[in-house]
């Protein structure tokens, strides 16, 4: 795998985001010839499909189509890496982009490191496991998650307590308890901004509680405690480790919603829910799963039959937005809810003990600050080139995926393949002008 | 070395093999299983003898390396793939037997190219997925190791073992360790074998002048490719030109199809072949043959014939049509379908104050959504071809809304109905087009799509409200029926498949249930067909809207532009090989072969005298082995699955498995 570079280095372009998106564009671009500098500014590469559990609507488990891509990428002969590593400024000037990069320390020095996991087996500090949305924990210094690229492990100075054992036990002296940030500058002739979203905050609606109540999760966190090799290995409800008999998915939770900032729809909301009942009544069959919803938008190729397999299968579809969310007794959740369906008793109320709130995509980087990229009022990039969508408003840099949207797994892979071909066409044109027709 | 140092190597050698599990999470466990095996010598496998013969023929030099895939629990939770790995070491030959949580992981991968450098593999078994995921991916991995890839076998464990056989957890392991003992078995017969590589003729077809068609063209001649497009009709530009604007852009939809167009003829690289279809394929990925027949401006026909090295499907879609009646279209002049609507929308003139049709002004309007899609068998009429159009057709809830608020801005007197089972305004900028919908005015009722709404003609000149009447019974109002009057009513028609069967046939490609082409694998293989080197583009592939559509084009030419990039094509060498001193010319083979040109008589010197003997096309061959079937001779086999070695295989498979209390002690693992 090639995670060093020297300052002669210049790929033909920079991916910005070690996601789906980006790894299937720099897929595209390096099988083309193209060499490509992917900048992750996680420990590892994967992004959040490596943290799911199956992928709708094949129910394929999400580690066994998105490793392949990891591993293609990390064995690339076109490809370099760098994880740990932030965009600060892409400065672009005569066609060139100057990429400028922060390298933060992992106080591990990857070229020694085997990834033997000598330390983490040492190391007596643990916190709440990022990668597991907090639910298990994790020591201050470990190789990131089963499947992370690169194995390599990195020490967490926050939650180190400088005990000094990991150089002890580490067979290869690889720890190196000195590393400083290291700023880098990349030239590159293209771009590709392939940032990704985040979720947004479980706590942005108040009335939802919770805040007061560790059995409101959020989908991820579900993705989590679903995924066969997750922190309990099974389904349990995060307050007291019982096993849910009545799980509640509150749809658009973060999304179509203009008093917390979010009017457009997330897109991936009712399939992952309808995709996330589906595995619950499979691994907990005596549940009750109740979605709540306003609108089932399941358009994708085969979603709409994934629907009505579901509701087959007896999951129950309420229509109608939960209005509010109470703790009541034992940890359990009452939600309040304006029913259409039943004329004479429209304001109900339901008991659940596990409640999954559909947070919404909101942007995972902001690069109009020290970028040429624009955004549009929806922050994610802004896109002006109809015939052309992933074309942004600084030539020479691209957009894909999540980045310019939100946008599933399937509808990301394509715009990543569209991205990739838009920026091999800007490069040929740039360096043989007079070929093209 | 003494015996103590040589069993204590073995002895670690032993315990380092269990490390490279999972270590850490469970490290309990491990630790106790280390202690277990640190107890003493495994327990040896008990051959039958009938058994034991199978491995005679193992050479010393034969080191076999099993990886077993714990699939993160997709397969541990049912199979006991420790004692596969167990069962698997005493097989002999075998040498290494390992279990990872995800073998497919960089890891994991890893694991194996190490262990050919250092163990001296020369064969390698992964029990995991199916080939469809991983066979590459491995083959990847023992190359890297230096091991020739088709010294791999690849055993699918987790959908023929654990998921087949979530309940019967010993019966799940007693397969997957048969199976891995057929894999070994067909692996000790195993040739090295390379890959076949043909000339690459880089320049692509494209089927299809649509836009998804334009664009892949567009981008192919944009990179410096080569680019032959071919469209049946007499114009480029597909159904676009006739959508009015394109949401959310509000572009003129015309106008972007003429500027798509307008690049495309300015391109070199692109010939453009009108008024033309393609009525033959032949070949393989690098060398497609291809036969088109043009219509000329007498009515005639002429034939070409083209070599091309891909093919991009770009053949759309079609507008469902409703049958006759299906609410009332055909039988009331105002019921129209979405497309028929846009363009009398688009007929009207700009300064018009009241929208008409056909001379009557229309007071009221209703907008039916997902006519001919989200079809329910019981409940839609089949198409006449007995299609049922389940899925949802993805565009139409947009465009109707962006028609209705449409209407209210341009005619505010005009009232305008929705009648909706979702709404489902799900892409970038969509939603507005819903909040605005109902900001202006525009009144929604939901049905369920067990219940569609009835249209009736009013009674009475033009009825109060219009000379229509929609009965729905409305779920937004507790269920209750409600009957609105209306003067036109447009049918939210859908996408169904384009009429390609002749393509279809001619290629031998794969359509799903809804009929539209299917890829490989929607996000590993997601513009690919099941046909190397043909790829799919927009709508042939599933409804989308413009932006997917660009996107998917984009994305077969990024496809097509990598397998460009090689001088030479690389083909897999399962081929038919033919035993010329066995081969008598009997010719049975060529007649049994379903593939054009792949067999063939040849006129060959033997002791002077010239005879027929079959000869493989190797380009051509799709390794079906037919003609191994019919060889009396036995003359004829296919490299990779010879006939000793899938009977290899079966031996592997009905080898007992030795300790008949095995399968209890599986149970209790458990």
């Amino acid at each position: 795998m090639n995670m060093q570079i020297d300052s002669e280095y210049r790929p033909d372009a920079v991916v910005v985001g070690g996601g789906i998106a980006g790894l299937q564009s720099a897929l595209d671009l390096a099988d083309q010839g193209l060499k490509v500098l992917i900048v992750e500014r996680q420990p590892s590469i994967g992004g959040h499909m490596i943290a799911l559990s199956k992928v709708y609507p094949t129910l394929d488990c999400a580690s066994c189509i998105t490793t392949p891509k990891m591993s293609a990428a990390a064995h690339h002969e076109n490809i370099t890496i760098l994880t740990n590593t932030e965009v600060k400024a892409i400065k672009s000037a005569d066609g060139m982009h100057r990429v400028e990069l922060l390298q933060k320390p992992t106080y591990v020095n990857f070229d020694k490191c085997i990834g033997c996991r000598q330390c983490e087996y040492a190391c007596d500090s643990e916190y709440p496991d990022p990668f597991e949305r907090g639910l298990g924990t994790v020591r201050a210094i470990a190789v990131p998650f089963t499947n992370a690229i690169p194995q390599k492990a990195i020490l967490d100075a926050e939650h180190c307590g400088t005990c000094g054992t990991c150089a002890r036990v580490c067979p290869t002296d690889a720890i190196e308890y000195d590393q400083q940030p290291r700023s880098l500058t990349i030239r590159t002739d293209a771009v590709i901004v392939a940032s990704g979203f985040l979720l947004n905050d479980i706590h942005l609606k108040p009335q939802y509680n919770a805040h007061r109540n560790k059995n409101i999760i959020d989908s991820l966190t579900l993705e989590r405690l679903l995924a066969p090799h997750g922190p309990y290995g099974r389904v349990l409800r995060p307050s007291d480790g019982k096993i849910p008999t009545s799980v509640a998915f509150v749809q658009c939770a973060g999304s179509r919603d203009e008093s917390i900032g979010v009017p457009y729809c997330s897109r991936v909301c009712c399939m992952y829910a309808i995709k996330q009942a589906m595995l619950l009544s499979g691994s907990l069959p005596l549940a009750d799963i109740t979605i709540y919803y306003m609108d089932i938008r399941a358009f994708g190729k085969g979603y709409e039959q994934f629907y009505q397999n579901a509701k087959a299968m007896g999951i129950n579809f309420a229509r109608g937005k939960v209005a509010r969310i109470e703790p009541v007794s034992s940890g359990d959740l009452s939600l309040h809810v304006e029913s259409t369906e039943d004329a004479l008793n429209p304001l109900q109320e339901h008991r659940h003990d596990l409640v999954v709130l559909a947070q919404g995509m909101i942007p995972g980087w902001n690069p109009t600050v020290d970028t040429p990229v624009t955004c549009a009022s929806d922050g994610f990039v802004e896109t002006p080139m109809l015939t052309a969508p992933t074309i942004t408003n600084a030539p020479g840099i691209f957009v894909a995926g999540a980045a310019a949207g939100p946008k599933d797994i399937v509808d990301t892979i394509a715009e990543a393949g569209a991205a990739a071909m838009q920026v091999s066409q800007y490069l040929f044109q740039k360096r043989s002008p007079v070929l093209v027709g | 070395m003494s015996d103590q140092e040589k069993k204590q190597q073995e002895h670690e050698k032993d315990l380092a093999e269990f490390e490279c599990g999972e270590p850490g999470r469970d490290e309990e466990a491990h630790v106790q299983r280390q202690i277990e095996i640190a107890k003493g010598p495994m327990e040896t496998l008990h051959l039958k003898p009938e058994i034991a013969h199978v491995h005679d023929g193992v050479t010393p030099q034969l080191k076999v390396g099993v990886y077993i895939c714990r699939c993160g629990g997709n397969i541990s939770d049912v199979v006991d793939v420790e004692k596969v790995a167990e069962t698997a070491r005493l097989i002999p030959g075998v040498c290494v037997a390992k279990v990872h949580t995800f073998v497919c992981s960089d890891p994991g991968q890893h694991l194996i190219s190490d262990d050919i450098l250092q163990e001296n593999l020369d064969r390698v078994v992964v029990a995991s997925c199916s080939p469809f995921l991983h066979e590459q991916t491995f083959r990847g991995a023992v190359s890297r190791g230096g091991m020739n890839p088709y010294l791999y076998e690849h055993v699918n464990i987790r959908e023929q073992a654990s998921w087949a056989h979530k309940h019967d957890p010993a019966g799940a392991t007693t397969k997957a360790i048969r199976m891995v003992a057929a894999a070994v078995g067909k692996l000790r017969l195993a040739q090295p074998l390379d890959k076949i590589k043909l000339p690459n003729h880089r320049r692509a077809l494209v089927i299809g002048g649509g836009i998804a068609g334009l664009k892949a063209a567009a981008d192919l001649a944009g990179r410096g490719i080569k680019v032959l497009l071919v469209e049946i009709a007499d114009q480029l530009g597909g159904h676009l030109n006739e959508r009015g604007r394109i949401y959310p852009s509000e572009h003129d939809a015309s106008e972007f199809v003429s500027a798509l167009v307008t690049q495309v003829r300015a391109s070199s690289n692109i010939e453009i072949l009108l008024s033309s279809k393609v009525s033959a394929v032949s070949g393989f990925i690098g060398n497609f043959k291809i036969v088109i027949e043009s219509l000329r401006s007498d009515g005639s026909t002429s034939k070409m014939d083209e070599t091309v090295g891909a093919i991009i499907m770009a053949t759309g879609y079609r507008p469902y049509i409703p049958q006759n009646g299906e609410f009332l279209y055909k039988a009331e002049p105002c019921v129209l379908t979405l497309p028929e609507f846009i363009q009398h929308m688009q007929s009207l003139s700009g300064d018009a104050k009241q929208l008409t049709y056909c001379g009557q002004a229309i007071r009221n309007i209703g907008f039916l959504h997902c006519v001919g899609s989200r079809q329910i068998d019981g409940i839609h009429q089949p198409s006449p071809n007995g299609a049922l159009n389940t899925y949802c057709s993805r565009t139409c809830c947009t465009t109707i809304l962006q028609q209705a608020l449409a209407v209210r801005k341009r005619f505010p007197h005009t009232g305008v109905f929705d009648f909706n089972q979702d709404i489902r305004t799900y892409g970038r900028g969509e939603e507005n087009y819903y909040t605005q919908a109902s900001r202006q005015g525009v009144v929604f009722f939901r049905y369920n799509g067990d219940e569609p709404p009835r249209v009736e003609a009013a009674t009475g000149s033009r009825g109060k409200d219009g000379v229509l009447r929609i009965i729905v019974k409305d779920a937004l109002t507790w269920g209750e029926e409600l009957e609105i009057g209306v003067d036109m009513l447009v049918l939210g028609t859908g996408m169904i498949p384009g009429q390609i069967t002749g393509l279809i046939e001619a290629m031998k490609l794969a359509v799903g249930e809804d009929g539209f082409l299917q890829e490989v694998h929607p996000k590993l293989r997601p513009v690919e067909l099941a046909v190397n080197g043909i790829l799919v583009a927009g709508t042939a592939q599933a409804p989308m809207n413009v932006h997917e559509t660009l996107a998917a084009a984009g994305a077969a030419a990024a496809k097509a532009a990598a397998m460009f990039a090689t001088e030479e094509v690389e083909l897999n060498p399962y081929v038919a090989e033919v035993d010329l001193s066995r081969c008598s010319g009997e010719a049975r083979c060529v007649t049994q072969c379903d593939y054009e040109g792949a067999l063939k008589m040849v006129q060959v010197e033997v002791d002077g005298v010239m005879v027929d003997r079959a000869e493989v096309n190797a380009g051509l061959c799709v390794g079906c082995g037919a003609c191994v079937a019919v060889c009396p001779h036995r003359a004829i086999d296919l490299n990779g699955w010879r006939i000793d070695q899938f009977e290899a295989m079966i031996e592997g498979l009905a080898a007992e498995i030795p300790h008949p209390e095995c399968s209890s002690e599986l149970v209790s693992i458990q």
